[in-house]
């Protein structure tokens, strides 16, 4: 029941397609992964593969601008893209005769957007962007963290060093010229797969996407990154002022990459220690002795190598140095004593919910499929996946989170600035 | 410049769209008066529910604003025997999310979870819905959470922009004049007794219906449901408050956030009520104003501007009369340009009739996202739990794309000249006064209204 079922092929020109079939509505969805992400940006360029992804709705050569959007939305669908440090995927979701239409617009563009592409297109979607990088990041509170904690956790010359959205100045700086090398680079049927998900018939699906993207040219995929070790170099301390009421502290751990040993258990531990109420660290600091307003855990798992994330934000009159003992006893703690039996149960149990839950939309299952095929080259992931989840234990949750933990680590500690608005300012009326 | 072949030079046909396809529902009355509606799919191995409460924050009492909402969030906090953390426990053990909170006109239980654990998630949903312990401790701790969460609200730029407009448009003392949550002073003076008050009132099962969509047995399903719920016991709902007419609206009001990169935009006027037949109409006019992507807000603002990342606009229907609300978050520098854009295309969408090709395009878009929003468990249970909190029927979605079929230009064009007039809306923003004022000003607009955070006027 768990397993999501398909079929996959592979075009002469390298282009992996996988279909999935749901006849429950009438309805189809199109998911396309590039491999390429802001980890392969160049230096002076970050930021890049995300306005890319932008530029791929600004018109190919037979779908001009603005046509991509406005015929999706002519005939009932909605489309978009997003961009991580791995991949960029591009989605349309729409009324089953609409799945020849999104082949082609997708064929279209994979195949003539370099050519096309203006210098006034790439102009209006980098102010978009750095509206995007302001509304999601400068102007949101605590939002500068996630542009530090890459830089602080990451060598230079570590793919991982800068965040997504990039810097305002690269984003100045790129050109037509770097669309064209990127394109020419990255955008091609041999780095890409192709998921078409829903009410539709896979002989004649198969037919529709030779047709659209048989004819493009094949190209030799590039290869992929090897990054150099991700260590830091001793315990890092770093202090952001923001528009903020309370204090919040932010720690990071090196952890092992997405799916390799270790990746699972740390996951659980993060839900032990910070997922949701019934959490070690909400228990603890929010619920009985009152030091925090919230508090958190994560494994960001990456290709790469992932991050291990907790954060706290303080309750007023608290000090970070208050919270950051309150959360170092509970580390410790763990570490030595390990999770109990029910405790991993629980974490366990919540995590393959969360798989059954995700199988509810037909987009998500489209996208599980592209995930497991761009990390394993096979759609079939799921059980791979979830096994790492059903043989971990107390004691490899306890293993896995004491080394990491042993790491060094960064601090990150947002304060207020002075200027946030504070409690009933001069009121006139009650 | 790469040769296509023929084939690729235009967009291959689409044909007719398919109709809409709604799912066959079971109704069915627990013997308590509770009103149960079940949707069946078997796609995920998990079943969707949603209690939903005709009684929110419409029904908080003057003073207490916040109440319905703080009654809501409580509610998990201990129910039954069990604890607080054994709740939170439990539910994690069988894999269930489960939500409650209030909007404006309901109060809902929210409850997801894997098929095989659908009896015992639902015997805790029913026990925090029907038996929940409201101690003092426990409501002494989740208060002091609230209250320093209303304090953090003031540094979400978004969040001070929706108190500021409600509290702009509907006024003091309306139902929907402040804000779900409540504000500092009304929180703050509540007591476990007001919880257990509102609870005992409201939270009835003659006043809810239960939504479930998802993999479940439906021929156990009424008694699984009587086990659960059928203790609850029903009790006369309080008439609901009399609505106020909207006040004479100021033109510009602002919170000023000294060296703010982005200026948030709030355009708001009087809205329609959710059972206005003009609903359909409303939101196609909506989706070619700013309700989509290739809408001419959205249009203009962030693809040929590129003032923002993104501008929208949206009508929210009430069991009251709503809102319209225009919206963008835009680089400090051009806050007055924007404006001026929005208020020149609310303008335009009423002086002359909307093309064709528009209306197509957003009956088309509308009828999509009807259709997507059925074609989830959880987005079933979501819109059929909204239906019945308005005392619609369950046919209403394909009512509702029938309409759409009928609304022409010349009924948009009368719609946008009743409800979208420009001149007498009001102008919020949350900026950076310093910079953006002489620019608002220079476009003619009076001098601001300048509020806090949580929307108190400013001595000037």
């Amino acid at each position: 029941m768990r397993k999501i079922p398909f079929e996959k092929f592979v075009l002469p020109n390298g282009l992996t397609v996988i279909f999935h079939e749901d006849r429950s509505s009438p309805l189809v969805a199109v998911n396309l992964w590039y491999h390429v992400g802001s980890k392969d940006e160049e230096p002076g360029r970050t930021g890049f593969a995300h306005l890319f992804e932008h530029l791929m709705f600004m018109g190919s050569k037979n779908a001009p601008y603005p046509s991509f959007d406005s015929i999706m939305e002519s005939w009932g669908g909605h489309n978009n893209g997003t961009t991580s440090n791995d991949r960029t995927n591009y989605y349309e979701i729409g009324p089953t005769n609409l799945l020849e239409t999104c082949l082609w617009l997708e064929a279209d563009r994979l195949a003539t957007l370099a050519d096309v592409i203006t210098e006034e297109e790439l102009e209006r979607q980098r102010k978009v962007v750095q509206n995007e990088r302001r509304q999601s990041y400068e102007n949101r509170p605590y939002g500068q963290s996630e542009l530090v904690i890459p830089d602080a956790m990451y060598t230079a010359d570590h793919p991982y060093h800068w965040p997504t959205i990039g810097s305002h100045a690269d984003l100045e700086a790129a050109g037509v010229a770097d669309v064209r090398a990127f394109f020419e680079r990255y955008y091609l049927p041999s780095n890409a797969s192709l998921v078409v998900a829903g009410d539709f018939d896979f002989a004649a699906g198969r037919a529709l996407v030779e047709k659209y993207f048989g004819w493009i040219a094949k190209r030799p995929a590039p290869a992929r990154r090897t990054p150099p070790p991700t260590v830091l170099d001793g315990n890092r301390e770093i202090t952001l002022t923001d528009r903020v009421q309370l204090p919040r502290l932010r720690l990071c751990w090196h952890s092992p990459p997405l799916f390799a040993r270790g990746d699972a258990d740390l996951d659980l531990a993060a839900q032990i220690l910070g997922g949701g109420k019934s959490s070690r660290l909400y228990k603890s600091l929010v619920f009985e002795r009152r030091l925090a307003q919230d508090a958190f855990a994560y494994q960001s798992s990456q290709m790469l190598g992932s991050l291990f994330h907790v954060g706290v934000t303080a309750k007023p009159g608290v000090t970070l140095e208050q919270v950051q003992k309150a959360v170092d006893e509970e580390l410790q703690l763990f570490a030595s004593k390990g999770p109990t039996d029910a405790e991993v149960e629980r974490a366990r149990n919540s995590h393959l919910a969360d798989y059954y839950k995700s199988l509810d939309h037909l987009q998500t299952r489209a996208d599980i499929l592209n995930h497991y095929e761009h990390l394993f080259g096979d759609p079939d992931g799921v059980d791979r996946d979830l096994a790492r989840y059903e043989a971990a234990n107390p004691s490899s949750v306890r293993g896995e989170l004491a080394a990491t933990i042993a790491r060094s680590h960064l601090a990150l500690r947002t304060v207020p600035d002075g200027t946030a608005a504070p409690t009933d300012a001069h009121p006139e009326a009650a | 410049m790469i040769e296509t072949p023929a084939h690729m030079r235009a967009q291959p046909a689409v044909g007719m769209l398919p109709p809409l396809r709604t799912p066959s529902t079971i109704q069915f009355t627990l013997g308590n008066g509770l009103e149960v509606v079940a949707i069946a799919r078997t796609v995920a191995p998990i079943v969707s529910a949603s209690l939903m409460l005709r009684s929110g924050a419409d029904s908080d009492p003057p003073g207490r604003e916040g109440l319905a909402s703080s009654t809501a969030e409580m509610l998990d906090e201990g129910a039954g025997t069990r604890t607080a953390l054994e709740v939170a426990e439990e539910l994690e053990q069988l894999g269930a999310d489960l939500y409650v909170g209030a909007g404006r006109d309901g109060s809902q239980l929210t409850l997801q979870v894997p098929s095989k654990e659908l009896e015992r998630a639902l015997a805790i949903a029913a026990d925090v819905a029907i038996r929940p312990r409201l101690t003092d401790e426990d409501w002494a701790r989740v208060q002091h959470d609230r209250l320093t969460s209303l304090a953090q609200r003031r540094d979400q730029p978004e969040a001070v922009a929706n108190v500021l407009s409600d509290r702009t448009l509907f006024g003091v003392g309306h139902p929907y004049g402040h804000p779900v949550d409540g504000l500092e002073r009304t929180v703050s003076p509540m007591v476990a007794a007001d919880a257990r008050g509102f609870h005992q009132q409201i939270w009835r099962p003659n006043n809810a219906t239960l939504v479930l969509a998802g993999d479940f047995d439906a021929a156990t399903l009424p008694a699984v449901l009587e086990r659960a719920f059928g203790g609850w016991e029903p009790r006369a709902i309080p008439a609901s408050r009399p609505t106020p007419p909207f006040p004479a609206l100021p033109r510009l009001v602002m919170v000023d956030r000294p060296g703010a990169p982005q200026s948030i935009i709030r355009i708001v006027g009087p809205g329609e009520i959710r059972t206005s037949p003009d609903r359909p109409a409303l939101g196609a006019l909506n989706a070619i104003l700013g309700g989509s992507f290739t809408s001419r807000l959205n249009f203009n603002l962030r693809e040929q501007k590129g003032y923002t990342y993104g501008a929208g606009s949206s009508f929210g229907f009430y069991r009251r009369a709503g809102s319209f609300t225009a919206r963008a978050a835009v680089f400090t520098e051009v806050t007055a340009p924007a404006v001026a854009e929005f208020l020149r295309e609310i303008a335009a969408i009423r002086e002359a009739p909307v093309t064709p090709t528009e209306l197509t395009k957003a009956r088309a878009t509308l009828l999509g996202r009807v259709a997507e929003g059925l074609s989830t468990s959880g987005g079933i249970a979501a819109q059929y739990a909204e239906l019945r909190l308005y005392g619609l029927p369950l046919d209403e979605p394909a009512r509702f794309v029938a309409a759409l079929e009928r609304a022409g230009v010349e009924e948009l064009q009368r719609l946008a000249q009743r409800h979208l007039d420009p001149d007498r809306m009001a102008i919020v923003v949350v900026g950076d006064r310093a910079v953006i004022e002489k620019p608002l000003r220079d476009l003619g607009l009076p001098a601001p209204l300048v509020c806090n955070a949580d929307g108190d006027l400013l001595r000037a």
